[in-house]
């Protein structure tokens, strides 16, 4: 058992140093993408508006005069030591400031969304399998299939008209929540961002969870747990599905860090105040400590799902699990 | 997204022409005490044939918005940042619904000299900021050297560059005298734009846009204010105007998104929408409860030729390019319908406008006998575009499919905002833009002099000074009628040898639920909703 932890702990070590050579190596490409857009911070934010007079004092006011590599190891240095930096854009407000209430109310948006989607598209999956090839399958495929192939700014808008706007007005058309509200004051302003990212990625997950089902449950040992006698709900909940949530995880772990990125198109339907939004639009005022914050947490969420990911996996099999020693 | 149309710029009216009306009268007394603005207003009650009521919170869904949102009583970037200046600032004088100066802001009258280079501005008495103290001469002074500081570039302060800022002096508590640097018939004009806000003594000290307190004499006082978010502004019990405003609160909030915007408004989370999208047009009058309203704008979507880089510096290909334009398609197309079609001359509510040059219609025939005669036929060009405002890119492509009758290749390159307003921006060859309401005379100070902080087209040729002189002359004439004579002598010199392809003028699209009374169609719009219901004072729930 102890070798068995110190194999795990050296592993998830390696993964966590490459995990943190992967971001270094993520906010560089940022940094140098945003370096070769055209324009500079003080055209972008004054666009139509900058006359030379306005674009010389906001070049002044927001320190833009320096070199290139003077900005990125100005950025790294502050960054590793817990400082975000300015955002240009806000006229030197803190990032943290800036991001702080949109990275809770976006960080609520996945938790919520995954919380959902996971059990329930695992749920799916397991259903479709034990059915195999029965109308119950056939029709989760079909729609499962049709909703994977719908972005999800369709599935969004679709909902609004649906529930919001022509049809029904049960629930709220955009999600408003004041600056300074936590998300979970506003429940009902949150269920058709929540619904659009759970239809987006539990189609994915589900047809995975179901493929590895279908393979578990021709196996050998559920066969063997079937002939022994065993309830079938047993047979299926306590044998089969361990073994087919395995190489399902990397495809949940895939798309939950993918919830991380795909809040930014539906935080844009629905005027969701969160850090999808906030890099759209930083992006747009080549607001770089926004940009690279924001590149950093994202890829960060990326990485950290992954590393999990490759944890889990190798917890929930033994064959990996002994490889380790 | 990003800024919309807060060209903001301006507008401007009559100025010239009640000027110099009056100063050839011989003595000049422009003013009067703000009447015609509120003769508006009665126009609007009797409409609506209802006493305005008092209470509730106004919720309205913007265009545009960013953490680059501000707020200053002399500046915008942003439409957004458009919506809340009209909450909490007022300026000297505005425009009313017939785009014509009225004496109704905060000046109690603007006095000028015969030579219309010393000006005397007497604010009203008794106006208050929102902290209580009375505003002043010394107010106006300070409101004005903030204007015109060019380490704060504030964007008002390009067309009140004839302001000399060491020649203001305070004759009273209530007395300003200006001498200007050379006679300048836009004053007016310029302080008639909203950006031209007046601010206490002290405003905004170190930091364009953190003022503390942010304060104005305006009817709404800010009470919060989070950029790319929202905004909350509470009825200022103080305010001048007796029982306006009528709303308790009035909350901005930015919609970068249209169908996020548009949503908002059908499903009744806000209570009016600006720049509802012309293809949505249907859907919001059709909803119930919801209307669009529609307000004819002066504002332009010009696509610009440089008249100095080749093959545009050939006036006959200039002429062959306006003659592929077919304006009531574009027009049709790129706007929907919502709009006027256009002669490639601007100011259009100006009463100096040359209405009497005929409407240029597409010759595709002469078009390419004149591209043929400059040697360019077969001609390829880039057209840089970008969705600054809605119609630039839409008429740019339109124009493009125009342009392949007469054997030229329009390659329509559409830009991401900040590389089109980047350091090429004011040199593309070829591009569109997007301008605001003005006068004649103000907008060819602003985009149609070598001195022009926007000139896309580096028009006047510099070889040819007349347009120059025609300028300056005009600034100079005291007679009205000889002064227009001037200006269309102007704009036939630009009708004819111009760097503009101005198609068509757009008009504001805005929505609104029916429980909003108040706004008036038609209205001659710079800004929208009614210049924001004149600064959500002349509206009401009903």
């Amino acid at each position: 058992m102890t070798k068995l932890r110190r194999g795990i702990t050296g592993f998830i070590l390696r993964r966590v140093v490459l995990g943190l050579l992967t971001l270094f190596f993520v906010s560089l490409i940022v940094f140098a993408a945003t370096q070769a857009l055209p324009s500079d911070p003080a055209r972008a934010i004054l666009g139509r508006t900058a006359t030379p007079d306005s674009l010389k004092a906001l070049r002044e006011q927001l320190d833009l005069n320096h070199s290139v590599v003077y900005q990125y190891t100005h950025w790294l240095g502050s960054f590793v030591t817990g400082d975000l930096g300015h955002s240009l854009a806000a006229r030197g407000e803190p990032v943290t400031a800036v991001l702080g209430s949109r990275f809770k109310n976006s960080a609520f948006l996945v938790l919520i969304a995954a919380v959902i989607s996971v059990p329930l598209s695992i749920f799916l999956g397991v259903i479709a399998a034990r059915r195999r090839d029965g109308p119950l399958d056939h029709a989760l495929s079909l729609s499962l299939l049709g909703l994977a192939a719908l972005p999800e700014f369709v599935v969004g808008i679709s909902l609004v008209l649906l529930f919001a706007t022509r049809v029904f007005h049960w629930l709220p058309a955009v999600s408003l929540i004041p600056p300074g509200d936590a998300p979970w004051q506003h429940l009902k302003e949150i269920v058709l961002p929540t619904v659009t990212l759970v239809l987006a990625v539990s189609p994915y997950i589900a047809r995975i969870m179901r493929a590895s089902m279908v393979e578990v449950l021709e196996s050998d040992y559920v066969e063997m747990a079937r002939l022994k006698g065993l309830p079938e709900r047993e047979v299926l909940w306590r044998h089969a599905v361990p073994n087919a949530v395995a190489p399902a995880i990397q495809v949940i772990a895939l798309n939950l860090a993918y919830l991380a990125g795909g809040i930014i198109v539906v935080e844009f339907v629905f005027a969701y105040p969160g850090i999808g939004s906030a890099l759209v639009d930083a992006v747009n005022n080549r607001d770089l400590p926004i940009v690279q914050a924001l590149a950093v947490l994202i890829a960060g969420v990326y990485v950290f799902f992954n590393v999990l990911a490759d944890i889990a996996t190798i917890l929930v099999s033994p064959r990996l699990r002994t490889s380790l020693r | 997204m990003t800024d919309g149309r807060p060209d903001g710029g301006s507008q401007g009216h009559l100025t010239r022409a009640d000027l110099f009306r009056r100063a050839a009268a011989g003595g000049v007394v422009l003013a009067g005490s703000g009447v015609l603005g509120e003769s508006a207003m009665a126009g609007i009650d009797a409409i609506d044939a209802a006493t305005p009521k008092r209470g509730g919170t106004f919720r309205i869904g913007v265009s545009g918005g960013s953490t680059k949102d501000f707020i200053d009583g002399q500046n915008i970037v942003t439409v957004p940042d458009q919506a809340r200046i009209v909450t909490g600032w007022e300026t000297l004088l505005v425009f009313d619904s017939k785009f014509k100066l009225a004496f109704n802001g905060l000046a109690e009258s603007i006095e000028h000299n015969k030579q219309g280079n010393v000006w005397t501005i007497r604010v009203r008495s008794g106006i208050e900021f929102h902290n209580g103290k009375t505003l002043s001469a010394d107010d106006v002074i300070y409101s004005l050297k903030r204007l015109i500081n060019p380490k704060l570039g504030l964007f008002g302060g390009a067309a009140l560059k004839s302001i000399d800022p060491n020649r203001i002096k305070k004759l009273d508590k209530r007395t300003v005298r200006l001498t200007l640097k050379q006679p300048d018939g836009t004053l007016l004009d310029a302080l008639g734009q909203y950006i031209a806000g007046i601010v206490p003594v002290g405003y905004s000290p170190d930091a364009v846009g953190k003022a503390n307190p942010n304060i104005g004499t305006g009817p709404y006082k800010l009470k919060s204010f989070t950029p790319g978010q929202q905004s909350v502004h509470v009825r200022n019990p103080n305010y001048w105007r007796s029982g306006q405003p009528y709303f308790d609160q009035v909350v901005i909030i930015d919609f970068p998104d249209d169908t996020a915007r548009v949503n908002a408004l059908l499903g009744g989370q806000v209570d009016a929408i600006t720049d509802v999208p012309p293809a949505q047009v249907a859907v919001v009058n059709g909803h119930g409860g919801t209307k669009v309203l529609e307000s004819p704008s002066a504002a332009w979507r010009p696509i610009c030729m440089r008249v100095d880089a080749a093959p545009f510096d050939d006036v006959r290909v200039r002429q062959a390019f306006r003659l592929i334009a077919n304006r009531p398609q574009m027009v049709q197309q790129a706007l929907a319908g919502h709009g006027k079609i256009g002669n490639d001359l601007y100011g259009i509510f100006d009463e100096a406008f040359a209405s009497d040059l005929p409407q240029r219609k597409q010759d595709i025939d002469k078009a390419k006998s004149l591209l043929k005669a400059a040697g360019k036929d077969g001609l390829t060009v880039d057209l840089q575009t970008t969705s600054g405002a809605l119609g630039m890119n839409e008429g740019a492509q339109v124009f493009a499919q125009q342009a392949k009758a007469a054997g030229v290749t329009v390659n329509v390159k559409i830009l991401d905002s900040g590389a089109f307003y980047g350091d090429q921006y004011l040199k593309w060859p070829l591009s569109t833009d997007f301008w605001g309401s003005r006068n004649y005379l103000s907008q060819v100070a602003a985009g149609s002099l070598p001195t022009s902080p926007y000139n896309e087209t580096h028009w006047p040729d510099a070889k040819d000074q007349n347009f120059l002189s025609l300028y300056n002359q005009a600034l100079r004439t005291v007679d009205r009628v000889k002064q227009r004579e001037i200006l269309h002598e102007m704009q036939k010199l630009e009708y004819d040898n111009g760097g503009y392809i101005i198609w068509g003028f757009t008009t504001l699209l805005d929505g609104y639920s029916t429980k909003v009374k108040g706004l008036k169609t038609g209205d001659k719009g710079v800004l929208s909703l009614n210049a924001f219901g004149h600064g959500y004072r002349t509206i009401w729930f009903g």
